[in-house]
């Protein structure tokens, strides 16, 4: 018979199930319908096409992903977007247990337990990077976030009874899922200081048994085997091959399979060489910034307000969840120290520690009065998804102590319902984040993506910048099928020495006419007989990395003359990858329709070609001769020459104006950019068709282009009269491990 | 040995077994270029079987 203590130890798993499968629900309804920005398009890309995304590759991911994207509904992104939403259920439902496990040293009321533990499940799914990251499958966060609440619910029942072959079996299932959570993510490592810990504080004999230590490095090795994945998927060479994790190069092989070749391309990608971080003594923003950083997202969790206008609020919500979350650790310490010996440690892994590896610079949205310091590409509150999922359940214990100590105020008899209304800010994220973390509805991503192709003539080469320009079309051409004859080249990318490789293996798909937009139509399009490059892959290994030249270059091909001032160039001096578009456009010229898309913020005139350059719509068209000015071409300050009645013709097609302005919000700052690329599109054609005085029409998609504006809450963005600049849209999140000369 | 305790045995040996199997499947699989079956056996192996082949004793 079962004693009392034992009863009150029972975990209520049909509850936790309850509330995991009600979190499920929420996450449905406001999951993302389709891709989004940043990675979402290239995880979503790699799980459909079993491929390598960028390293260290993430296989364990890929694997599941793959999976999920066979469901037999929706469309292959929804089912993508779905395995995130079930991660992240599955974790809630596990911090229930958690947190009820907790409550039960302290709390005797059976269903006052399991409102704290719905609490915790419900902060820690509501918080806004969590419930942002669970609508959409952007990365591969969820799947972790549903490893370290397995690792923490495991180890909660091993530090109960840490004795006997059950525990030491759960250990060694710790040990698996810890390696096989690093080949989701190398995050997966960040629990084992914590288990570590606990094993330590609660039974350190366990250390001294040399056969389970050893049993438990076997079952961490056997969880490391999914890395397997890569090269023997990588010799298939699916479309997606980042990093090119193999030595074979025809077809796989054993002899190129275990070759040095392969084994040194495999360990630098789970290593992330291409990212070249630096020593962690080297700091990219001071310590105390880089904690800025994390309390900046912190205040996000509670209620994330992008447009600034409810800071106050915001900043007193966040001190009261501090304030809750500290509370929650000092009762956790009290009443359950078996267990805080594994919390607080992975509190302290996940905060400050994480803070200190992650290595950040300055967040691209924190302290913007602070100009010239390097800032990260776009807000990283993403990286700690897991922190504040696990500060959650400290601030529902929090929240709980406060509403125990208000009911056992008026006397002998705790007045649970009473003192209940305290908890209701236990629902404020999930109604102050609601707006801002829903992706329902949100296809604007997608449209783009169709929009950006499409402004590309048949068969065409477009040169791209980073992320947000070249992910997107990915997953339309490799998911959706949407115009796989156009041939993309990012030149974040092309920096590698892979990614040429990957491009000169792509097969050429034949353009469907009846799919493409009317403007194409009727027209012949000879199809390319050639490679986009003319280089072998023994010479594309000899390109350099740069040219250490600061004088201007001379770029020649027919009737093109261009000079290049390496000063307007990105890093000051030429790239391998400027060398390489060079060489396509040497090779492509008056053959290959060749585009620089506009999101690349000026690439064609830093490559000297301003001469050449005829916007069309979203792209740039280098064309192989001079430019001249016509009643259809017109020069537009800022932009040079535009294509009117193409520009137009394309205009007419993009979806994105009509997905944007319906959604009525743009949450993520720092990808604002795209928006910003129609709004500056739109005014351009306007002040285009003003100078062939169609000055009805002119008006008319001026304001178009401040409906997008205001839809992307952008308008401040658009005062006077003339356009822009281009915004810079590509958001490159690429390899940093160039090693270039500093500029002169 | 009671006969239930060597069939609990006999069940957690057969399904150590079948995960290893399932895993080497699933490999075997990808190698020939599979993209349905390699990724559900790895997936079943890894993540099912294998937790439960390390829990149940």
């Amino acid at each position: 018979m079962p004693t009392a203590v034992n009863e009150t130890l029972r975990p209520s798993y049909r509850a936790a199930a309850v509330t995991a499968a009600a979190v499920l629900a929420l996450y449905v309804v406001t999951l993302a319908p389709t891709t989004a920005m940043w990675d979402a398009s290239e995880y979503i890309t790699a799980a459909y096409t079993l491929g390598i995304p960028h390293p260290p590759g993430n296989p364990l991911f890929v694997l599941l992903g793959r999976v999920a994207s066979l469901l037999p509904f929706g469309n292959v992104a929804f089912r993508i977007n779905l395995l995130a939403a079930v991660c992240s259920a599955l974790a809630a439902g596990i911090w229930f247990l958690v947190a009820e496990r907790v409550l039960a040293q302290w709390i005797e009321v059976r269903w006052v337990r399991r409102v704290g533990a719905v609490l915790a499940a419900l902060l820690s799914a509501t918080a806004f990077a969590v419930w942002n990251q669970s609508v959409v499958n952007e990365k591969v966060y969820t799947v972790s976030l549903a490893f370290f609440a397995v690792v923490s619910w495991l180890t909660v029942l091993w530090c109960d009874d840490p004795d006997g072959r059950r525990a030491d079996r759960i250990l060694l299932l710790i040990a698996y899922l810890i390696g096989l959570g690093y080949t989701n993510h190398p995050a997966g490592f960040l629990v084992g200081p914590a288990v570590a810990t606990a094993v330590l504080v609660r039974r350190p004999r366990t250390l001294l048994r040399w056969r389970l230590l050893l049993g438990a490095v076997f079952a961490l090795a056997v969880g490391l085997t999914p890395f397997a994945f890569e090269p023997i998927r990588a010799a298939h060479h699916p479309a997606l091959n980042e990093g090119d994790p193999t030595g074979c190069t025809d077809r796989i092989g054993f002899a190129c399979t275990f070759s040095d070749t392969t084994v040194k391309r495999l360990m630098d990608n789970v290593n992330r060489v291409q990212y070249g971080k630096p020593d962690l003594s080297e700091r990219q923003a001071p310590f105390s910034a880089q904690m800025g950083m994390w309390w900046l997202y912190f205040k996000w969790q509670w209620l994330r307000d992008p447009h600034d206008g409810a800071r106050l609020l915001q900043d007193f919500l966040a001190l009261i969840f501090l304030s809750l979350g500290i509370a929650g650790g000092v009762v956790h310490y009290r009443r359950d120290r078996a267990s805080f010996w594994f919390f607080g440690p992975l509190i302290g892994t996940t905060t400050v520690a994480l803070v200190y590896y992650m290595n950040f610079k300055y967040g691209a949205s924190q302290a913007p009065e602070l100009a010239g310091v390097a800032r990260e590409v776009r807000d990283r509150d993403y990286f700690y998804l897991w922190s504040y999922s696990a500060w959650s359940v400290w601030a529902a214990l929090g929240l709980v102590a406060t509403w125990r100590f208000l009911a056992e105020r008026g006397g002998p008899t705790p007045r649970w319902r009473t003192t209940a209304p305290v908890l209701v800010l236990g629902v404020l994220p999930l109604v102050g984040n609601f707006r801002a973390a829903s992706r329902a509805g949100e296809w604007a991503t997608r449209e783009w993506a169709r929009d950006v192709l499409n402004s590309v003539e048949p068969y065409g080469i477009l040169i791209t910048g980073g992320d947000n320009d070249t992910f997107p079309l990915w997953y339309a051409q490799e998911v959706e099928g949407v115009r796989p004859d156009v041939t993309v080249a990012v030149t974040s990318l092309l920096n590698t020495d892979w990614y040429m490789r990957g491009l000169l293996r792509r097969p050429a798909v034949r353009y469907d006419e009846a799919a493409g937009p009317a403007v194409y139509r009727g027209k012949n399009w000879p199809v390319p007989t050639k490679p986009i490059i003319s280089l072998t892959p023994a010479e594309l290994a000899q390109v350099p990395e740069y040219l250490d030249v600061r004088a201007p270059l001379r770029f020649d091909q027919g009737d093109i003359h261009a000079v290049i001032d390496p000063r307007r160039l990105e890093v000051g001096v030429p790239l391998r990858s400027d060398l390489l578009v060079l060489q396509m456009l040497k090779d492509n010229a008056g053959v290959r329709p060749f585009y620089i898309s506009r999101s690349t913020a000026g690439y064609a005139q830093a490559l000297g070609l301003d001469a050449y350059a005829l916007t069309q719509g979203l792209v740039t068209k280098i064309a192989p001769t001079p430019i001249t000015a016509s009643a259809d071409t017109v020069t537009v300050g800022g932009l040079g020459h535009v294509d009117v009645s193409r520009g137009l013709a394309l205009w007419k097609s993009y979806r994105f104006p009509a997905a944007l302005i319906k959604r009525g919000d743009w949450v993520d700052r720092p990808s604002a950019g795209i928006p910003a690329l129609y709004t500056i599109t739109a005014l351009a054609l306007g002040q285009a068709l003003e100078q062939q005085g169609r000055a009805a029409e002119a008006r008319s998609l001026r304001q178009q282009g401040l409906d997008i504006a205001e839809g992307a809450r952008i308008t401040d963005w658009f005062v006077g009269a003339a356009p822009p600049s281009p915004a810079p849209a590509a958001g490159s999140d690429a390899p940093r491990g160039t090693p270039v000369p500093a500029r002169p | 040995m009671p006969r239930s305790v060597s069939g609990a045995r006999r069940r957690a040996h057969v399904l150590r077994v079948t995960a290893v199997a399932l895993i080497f499947v699933g490999f075997v699989d990808l190698v020939r270029g599979g993209t349905v079956l390699a990724p559900v056996a790895l997936v079943v192996g890894y993540l099912v079987l294998a937790p439960l082949a390390f829990l149940i004793d």
